[in-house]
């Protein structure tokens, strides 16, 4: 069933995604988007990098991987760590998760429960 | 408004976005969903079979968490425990307050929701919440 919002309510939350997307901390985490957005290269090792944790994950799981294959994974970690446009993502990704959760605190502390555990679909 | 401009945008400064967050809040608890959960589980606090019986039930619930852990309870040991469960879930104003407790999340759900489509990041995740809360 589908929940319809009150116009206050419709207006309130309206008013604090476009006031979240217009923080300092929203600004530079879609800026840094946009920048890895266009650079393929970095895309590139972004996808070598899930592959290859993926390929080791699975083998420790089953016991059997081997050095070779933890050295080609530690060398992507490293070729990321020295990318510019990877690391700034991830680091404005960080600021606008911490942004986030001040703006949870604000909610929560009104309200008087955790606002993102009521908001969280729970699937276990 | 006060606001600064970075690389040509105009920012909003974090005091004015926690306005918008309280006032987020504040019509949030205006909300039946929100006002029928608050009268719930007052009256389930304020209720003292349900308060005795979630007491015993939790009591319980403690003393067996070892073997719960391990899960190793014997069938009377489960028994017990399930009768306690369900003398405290029966309970009119647990009901209730369950009933309206899933209303509200469901309304939350739906906030967060709208919230995490419109800024690329699942909100209940990256403020710590995982799968089982």
């Amino acid at each position: 069933m589908q929940t319809v919002l009150s116009p206050q309510l419709q207006e309130a939350i309206q008013s604090l995604i476009d006031n979240l997307l217009a923080s300092e901390a929203f600004v530079q985490y879609q800026q840094a988007h946009a920048h890895l957005g266009t650079n393929s290269e970095a895309h590139t090792l972004l996808e070598q990098l899930t592959q290859s944790q993926g390929r080791v994950r699975q083998k420790q799981a089953s016991g059997g991987v081997n050095q070779a294959e933890l050295d080609s994974l530690r060398l992507l970690q490293q070729r990321v760590q020295r990318t510019p446009v990877i690391m700034e993502y991830a680091q404005s990704q960080q600021g606008a998760v911490s942004f986030l959760r001040e703006i949870n605190s604000e909610i929560s502390e009104l309200l008087g429960i955790d606002f993102a555990t009521f908001a969280n679909h729970s699937t276990c | 408004m006060d606001i600064k401009v970075f690389d040509d945008i105009e920012i909003a400064p974090a005091s004015v976005v926690k306005r918008a967050a309280r006032d987020f809040a504040a019509a949030l608890s205006e909300t039946p969903q929100s006002k029928a959960f608050k009268q719930a589980a007052e009256q389930f606090r304020q209720d003292q079979s349900a308060q005795e019986a979630v007491k015993a039930f939790q009591e319980k619930q403690m003393s067996l968490r070892p073997l719960l852990m391990l899960n190793a309870l014997s069938p009377e040991q489960r028994s017990e425990l399930e009768s306690l469960q369900s003398a405290f879930v029966n309970q009119p104003v647990v009901q209730e307050y369950f009933k309206a407790q899933t209303e509200f999340a469901s309304l939350c759900q739906t906030l967060g929701d709208a919230i995490s489509e419109s800024i690329g990041l699942n909100y209940a995740a990256a403020c710590g919440v995982s799968c089982c809360g």
